[in-house]
């Protein structure tokens, strides 16, 4: 017997079938990287041009005051008189008349365009009403703006289904935001019909079906809306006999019916699932049950299975969790201890180090390959074990051992670091020792330097007042200046080469010297 | 012509209809309402009592802003209705730059009946029954019912 589900004619154009197809071309553009050729776009290109149009049309549509339906009547005070409604974005002239923005808008609009054509510039905007000119419009008193937000009026998509009922300030965004019967495009690309938003979801239903009973040929839109409807009142076709205890009921609940209510379709006794192979019209198989002890149980079997079931189900995501656990456990050990996988000398175990309290003995710490925590920590590992984790050993609690392994490898460390302390600090004297010696030396050289210096400054100095008492007892004594100057001249070839000996010991009296030699031959260049 | 014309078009109907002036009716079709049907009785104290007629009023699309126009379907012999197989009727608020949007059809029907009473032979389309209306008003009152007796019984 078929079952009462519409079935769905393809319309005379047929294109729903055109729009598979479509599909399937998509389908293969995704598949294959490369498009079309370079100079024709793209075929995803196109799709996706009209898929941006499709998303604009998509809009919805702010909801147009004047054709909301109010619920009482409004006062004939807040009605536009250009177009019989109540004000919506109502401007104010200075006569005080009030008009929609919109009325109001349009009649200048109105105005300027016979002004045109009688070829005459448009003097002067005029009311509508009383003809005064106007120059500007502004807004309308607050307490008028509060009367026209207080209006209640209906969704105006209450004919599509909507029961919302509520001030006119609200509309606005009931419509574009809450609203379920608002118009949106349909969602398939080629389709140019609205639908609600609620049924935005379910695709196109813009084909024609044919009910299947009656054959009344709808909107697959409609018959999907009002689908129980129609076959619960409207259908000519829509009640049918049961087709075994031929009983008349509707044809929508027949299949509820055969499978819960009628007593002649034949079903299986309620303990099937624990083994009675007993099978007879549902009125003979209520009877059975009520003596068959495995339709008794059978309940608490189905509950045990559902329990069990569930169980396995939580258990799943159990096993996941500590899988991802031991994987990051590992990660950890890894890090800590980065080169125990196949270092036999990890510090440790270092058996010359005497500072390691060693727990376990040196023979369990057979090196093999796969290692994954450090040696101490654990037996030695079958090699066919190697891949489990060797956390699973149940004799030696693995946590144990290394909480206390790591706690052996902080002791040790400790008191490597005082062993590194003191000496460090044994080094420190050393080398304060040695530089305080070396300062000494180099102090004693120095004085030796100074002394020899001043010896021969005590020299130098007794050699040239020598020369100069020569001088000034021989020659006339009216040019001394000259003679001095002429005597250092003379004396200029030795005191650079003094002055360059002198400059690594003594920077205090190459200067002097320096400059000395340097006036000297400023003077014989003169 | 935009939804709100057409809205402002039905509640104007629905006033009518709650208010209808004597002696008219009204029919409108929903499919096209744009252009209305009205039946108009000549008003008692006038010389058209006893005649019967059919008047069409067609919204402009650009309605409210511009006038409904007004035409006697029947033949009638008035200084403002022209004597053609239009028989427009042009004057008053009716003329373009005389109607202003708040205008209602009722006023307009109210008019009809004012200009039957008493037809305006200052701003007449038809002058000749304009003059005669003027000055031979028994000899403008007999074609009137002449005419009526033949086209509005
Ligand atoms: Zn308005
Ligand atoms: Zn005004
Ligand atoms: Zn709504
Ligand atoms: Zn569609
Ligand atoms: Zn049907
Ligand atoms: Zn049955
Ligand atoms: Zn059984």
């Amino acid at each position: 017997m078929a079952t009462p589900a519409p079935i769905e004619v393809p319309p005379p154009n047929d294109r729903r079938g055109s729009r598979a197809s479509q599909t399937s071309v998509h389908t293969q553009d995704e598949i294959s990287p490369v498009g079309g050729p370079p100079t024709s776009p793209s075929p995803l290109q196109i799709r996706a041009s009209r898929e941006s149009s499709r998303k604009q049309s998509a809009t919805k549509q702010p909801p147009d005051l004047s054709l909301l339906q109010y619920v009482s009547k409004p006062d004939s005070n807040l009605m536009c008189l250009i177009c019989h409604c109540p004000f919506s974005d109502p401007l104010q002239l200075e006569c005080e008349h009030i008009f929609c923005g919109d009325c109001l808008h349009t009649w200048e609009a109105q105005q300027a365009q016979q002004a045109q054509q009688r070829n005459r510039e448009l003097a002067d905007r005029k009311c509508p009403t009383c003809r005064t000119k106007y120059t500007g419009t502004r807004a309308v008193p607050k307490i008028i703006a509060s009367m026209l937000d207080e209006l209640v009026v209906n969704c105006p998509h209450t004919r599509a289904g909507c029961k919302w009922v509520d001030q006119r300030s609200n509309v606005k965004d009931h419509v574009m935001l809450y609203c379920e019967y608002t118009p949106v495009a349909c969602s398939s690309f080629d389709c140019r019909h609205h639908i609600a938003q609620k049924d935005y979801h379910k695709g196109c239903l813009h084909y024609t079906v044919s009910c299947e009973q009656c054959h009344t040929s709808m909107m697959k839109k409609d018959l999907e809306v009002c689908v129980t409807d129609h076959q619960r009142t409207a259908c000519a076709g829509r009640s049918t006999n049961c087709p075994h205890c031929s009983c008349e009921l509707l044809r929508l609940d027949l299949k509820a019916h055969i499978k819960d209510v009628c007593g002649k379709v034949v079903v299986p006794c309620q303990g099937a699932i624990v083994g009675c192979a007993f099978s007879a019209e549902r009125a003979e198989v209520v009877t059975h049950e009520k003596g068959c002890p495995m339709a008794t149980m059978a309940p608490h079997f189905r509950d045990q299975q559902a329990r069990i079931e569930r169980n396995e189900a939580r258990l799943e995501p159990l096993s996941r969790k500590v899988g991802i656990l031991e994987d990051g456990l590992s990660n950890i050990t890894n890090m800590l201890y980065p080169a125990n996988a196949n270092d036999s000398s990890y510090p440790v175990t270092n058996p010359l180090d005497p500072n390691t309290s060693e727990p376990f003995p040196p023979a369990s710490l057979v090196p093999t390959p796969d290692f994954r925590l450090p040696p101490a920590s654990f037996p030695p590992v079958p090699p066919n074990d190697t891949s489990q984790t060797p956390f699973q050993n149940p004799s030696q609690p693995p946590f144990d051992s290394q909480v206390h392994h790591l706690l052996t490898l902080h002791d040790s460390l400790r008191e490597e670091v005082s062993r590194i302390a003191n000496a460090l600090t044994e080094c420190e004297g050393r080398t304060n020792m040695m530089v305080i010696n070396e300062s000494q030396r180099v102090k004693d050289e120095m004085l030796h330097t100074n002394a020899a210096i001043n010896g021969m400054r005590m020299q130098l100095h007794w050699l040239m007042s020598a020369t100069l008492h020569q001088r000034t007892s021989s020659s006339a004594s009216s040019s001394t200046g000259r003679a001095a100057a002429s005597t250092s001249a003379s004396g200029s070839g030795s005191a650079p080469t003094q002055g360059a000996s002198r400059s690594g010991t003594g920077g205090t009296y190459h200067a002097p010297l320096r400059r000395l030699s340097d006036s000297t031959r400023q003077d014989t260049k003169l | 012509m935009s939804a709100g014309a057409k809205k402002r078009i039905m509640r104007e109907y629905g006033e009518c209809m709650a208010d209808t002036p004597p002696g008219m009716k009204i029919n409108f079709d929903e499919r096209n309402m744009t252009k209305w049907e009205v039946l108009l009785d000549g008003p008692d104290q006038s010389p058209y009592a006893g005649g019967h007629f059919k008047l069409e009023i067609n919204f402009p699309n650009e309605y409210p802003f511009k006038p409904p126009v007004v035409s006697f379907k029947t033949k009638i012999y008035h200084p403002n209705v022209s004597n053609d197989d239009k028989g427009s009727m042009c004057l008053g608020l009716l003329r373009a730059d005389e109607w202003k949007p708040p205008n209602k059809v009722v006023a307009v029907l109210r008019l009809i009946q004012t200009l039957m009473i008493e037809p305006n032979p200052d701003d007449a389309i038809e002058p000749s029954i304009a003059n005669e209306y003027k000055e031979n008003r028994k000899e403008f009152e007999k074609n009137v019912k002449d005419w009526v007796k033949r086209y509005a019984k």
